[in-house]
């Protein structure tokens, strides 16, 4: 009975004084409540789970009987406008820290505004992130002792930390002085979400620019231009030029034929050009495709223009005459006592392929289409009229459209062509072969 | 008896005698099982993994199969004469090894192999050549990858394809998902003996690829016995060009840096190169559609111009004792 007693005053006691005995009638660890009582900051959810500063009043169910809300999430639906951007993100970030002094479910709040990041928009911005560590109160989980940071000092809180600055790593958002400044001032210096931002400091600036071909962060929207980039992403001669062969219908000036006019953009460099001028014409010459190119998390199709490789016997080497040059000798056939040491040759003999001659992307992938570009390349390349062109497309895109979201606008299947190959599906998954 | 079982058991799988499918299918799985769940980006998770991941093993090894062979030969199943010959085979091959032995490393001449300044270890110009690799994906754990791994136009080059699938598994622990992968089986000698490669003399990773604009990663495994470093790997990244080009793609390997189960630790050492039992290439770049990658060749070579011997530091802030 005295026992009962005993309980009855301690749940008197920490109803008046809000602290120490409420925290350990929760059952929460051990060191905490020494660090609770002269604050009284983390009063206990027990003791005052019913009382009248709990923010918002509860949210009512939702109408569907899908899922129940998730605390606070009333805090993202409150924008006077409903659009979901920075501002309103923020707003509701601001929100929470004025109604809720006492920072009440913080945790749960942060890992909620984690999850809305991407509706917002926001996921890419840092000084949101460092918006969101603001939201933990600063100081109070700082270990104090020894002994506190060796047994993980608020583990919930701490994971919460790393959990931000998880989700800003696999967005690839490096942090900055002030997110060091407020971990340190939130968990302290030796904290595992401080460690997490150590190692992040140092294998992100060993990586930023490790990729040799870039791409831009931000991919242009216009259908042109993004095509453009694709081809110079592409073709390794700088010296290629990007032609536009025909415009989008919407903004028409190149020929009034058709209704619908999908953009054609293409590719050449002089070197092409000339191999092309050099080509037999009894020789055919294939247009290829739809091949996808990724850039960055946007998939984009191209056509080649390419030609069989030449059976060895007609191959003809390029000589140069001696006499090119008075001073030097323009070919050495000496032998500098090289041996086996300086062979830096593979002992394999390389794929080869026919050669390129061009490359093109196209709004929409059927053959008229790529006629108009073939037309196009005849201005600059007039040996290309008496050379006969077999267009090899693929029948079916159904391979390269799986299950995707980043794609470009599907393909139509193409009209039932002339010259369309029966194996239209195999080469398709060849890939560009 | 348990040696020759074990020994029929690897025979099987590499021969593709005229075999009871069924009968070693198991064998083949949990073989693989073990080499393949180590090298994902994830832990496996979930008990009776073992069973599942050697069906679905098995099943991308059908499916490869299927893709590469023709239809399988029709001869009468003869257990007696196959494990005649399975030893028989073993010991031609254990010979070979000491013949080889007396002969130089691998067979070759000394000077031939000490002046040996560049080398193709994996290259792809026929269907057995592809048996050296094992594709693998997070079907394995339940997500919805697809890859596949066939021989390109002209059997010239390898083909690696299919669509990656970032759909976390079902299992309610996985948060996160999506990857492929392509990796070389470890070599191995007479009586299923292992092997390992051994590339001192080189200093740079040589592939010869084209893709489609997509990173990959490439892992390279040591050859160990201890357990306790089954998931350590060396990793680095190749970029893809994309577009018809071929591309090549030299990866020094003192950029090579030092993981532990996917998670880059904290004391980084040096790959080192004379045991090392596989390669890898993984896809895993959250972005969901289809994929390919046509690989011509693998080498290693010495690049004079290359002096670096490590990449990367330990930070003081991050292993305080190694500087003590």
């Amino acid at each position: 009975m005295s026992w009962a007693q005993a309980i009855l005053l301690a749940r008197g006691l920490s109803r008046s004084r809000g602290g120490v005995c409420g925290a350990a009638l929760t059952g929460a660890p051990f060191p905490q409540v020494s660090l609770q009582a002269p604050r009284g900051l983390h009063c206990s959810a027990a003791a005052h789970s019913s009382d009248m500063w709990l923010v918002p009043p509860p949210p009512k169910p939702p109408r569907g009987p899908t899922r129940a809300l998730a605390p606070h999430e009333e805090l993202f639906r409150q924008a006077p406008d409903g659009a979901q951007d920075k501002a309103n993100f923020v707003r509701a970030v601001q929100t929470f820290g004025q109604h809720n002094v006492h920072k009440r479910g913080h945790v749960d709040f942060i890992y909620l505004a984690l999850r809305k990041m991407r509706e917002y928009g926001v996921e890419r911005d840092l000084a949101v992130y460092n918006l969101l560590l603001d939201v933990f109160p600063k100081e109070v989980f700082r270990p104090r002792s020894i002994f506190q940071s060796i047994f993980i000092h608020y583990p919930r809180q701490q994971e919460c930390g790393i959990a931000v600055l998880e989700q800003m790593e696999s967005h690839g958002v490096m942090p900055n002085k002030e997110t060091e400044f407020l971990l340190i001032q939130i968990f302290g210096r030796k904290s595992y979400p401080m460690l997490k931002f150590v190692r992040m400091k140092l294998w992100f600036s060993r990586f930023k620019n490790i990729n040799p071909f870039p791409v831009p962060r931000d991919l242009p929207q216009d259908p042109v231009d993004l095509a453009a980039l694709g081809l110079r992403h592409m073709e390794p001669n700088l010296s290629a030029r990007v032609t536009v062969y025909q415009m989008p219908s919407s903004r028409d000036s190149a020929g009034a034929a058709d209704a619908a006019e999908p953009h054609i953009v293409g590719i050449q460099t002089p070197d092409q050009q000339a191999a092309l001028a050099r080509h037999n014409p009894a020789r055919p010459i294939f247009v290829e495709g739809p091949f996808s190119l990724w850039l960055r998390d946007k998939c984009v199709y191209y056509h080649i223009l390419r030609a069989d490789l030449l059976p060895p016997e007609e191959r003809e080497v390029e000589e140069i005459p001696e006499e090119w040059n008075l001073y030097y000798p323009m070919q050495l056939d000496l032998d500098y006592g090289r041996s086996a040491w300086d062979d830096y040759e593979f002992d394999i003999h390389k794929v080869e392929e026919g050669p390129v001659f061009a490359i093109c992307m196209a709004g929409a992938h059927d053959q008229a289409t790529l006629a108009k570009w073939i037309q196009g390349l005849q201005e600059t390349n007039p040996a290309l009229a008496q050379i006969p062109v077999v267009f090899r497309l693929a029948r079916s895109t159904r391979e390269l459209l799986a299950t995707s979201s980043g794609l470009e606008e599907p393909p139509p299947p193409p009209p039932e062509g002339l010259e369309e190959e029966e194996d239209s599906q195999q080469r398709q998954q060849q890939g560009q072969s | 008896m348990a040696l020759v079982h074990k020994f029929l058991s690897g025979t099987y799988m590499f021969r593709k005698c005229p075999k009871p499918g069924v009968a070693s299918c198991p064998f083949l799985g949990t073989r693989f099982v073990d080499y393949c769940s180590s090298s994902l980006q994830k832990p496996v998770a979930g008990p009776g993994k073992n069973s599942s991941e050697g069906d679905l093993q098995g099943h991308h090894q059908r499916e490869v199969a299927l893709n590469i062979t023709s239809p399988e030969e029709k001869s009468e199943v003869s257990f007696d004469k196959a494990i005649k010959d399975e030893i028989k085979s073993h010991f031609r091959r254990l010979k070979d090894d000491i013949v080889n032995y007396w002969i130089g490393p691998e067979g070759r001449p000394l000077h031939e192999v000490l002046l040996e300044q560049a080398k193709v270890v994996w290259q792809f110009r026929g269907k057995e050549d592809l048996d050296k690799w094992i594709v693998t994906s997070d079907k394995t754990i339940g997500g919805r990858s697809e890859v596949f791994l066939k021989m390109g136009k002209n059997n010239q080059s390898a083909l690696l394809y299919g669509t990656l699938s970032s759909e976390a598994p079902k299992d309610g622990e996985s948060g996160r998902s999506g990857y492929c992968a392509m990796i070389s089986r470890i070599p191995r000698g007479p009586f299923e003996r292992k092997r390992s490669y051994d590339w001192s003399q080189f200093n740079t990773l040589y592939l010869r690829v084209r893709g489609d604009g997509r990173p990959w990663m490439v892992n390279i495994r040591e050859d160990t016995d201890l357990i306790q470093r089954k998931n350590q790997m060396y990793s680095y990244f190749m970029f893809t060009r994309g577009g018809p080009y071929w591309q090549e793609v030299k990866i020094p390997f003192s950029k090579f840096f030092f993981s532990n189960q996917g998670r880059i630790r904290d004391a980084q050492y040096q790959l080192l190169l004379d045991k090392i039992s596989s390669i890898g290439f993984t896809l895993a770049d959250k972005v969901d559609g289809p994929f390919f990658l046509e690989i011509d060749f693998i080498g290693v070579f010495t690049d004079p111009a290359h002096t670096e011997e490590f990449a990367y530091e330990n930070s003081p802030e991050l292993n305080p004792r190694l500087f003590k």
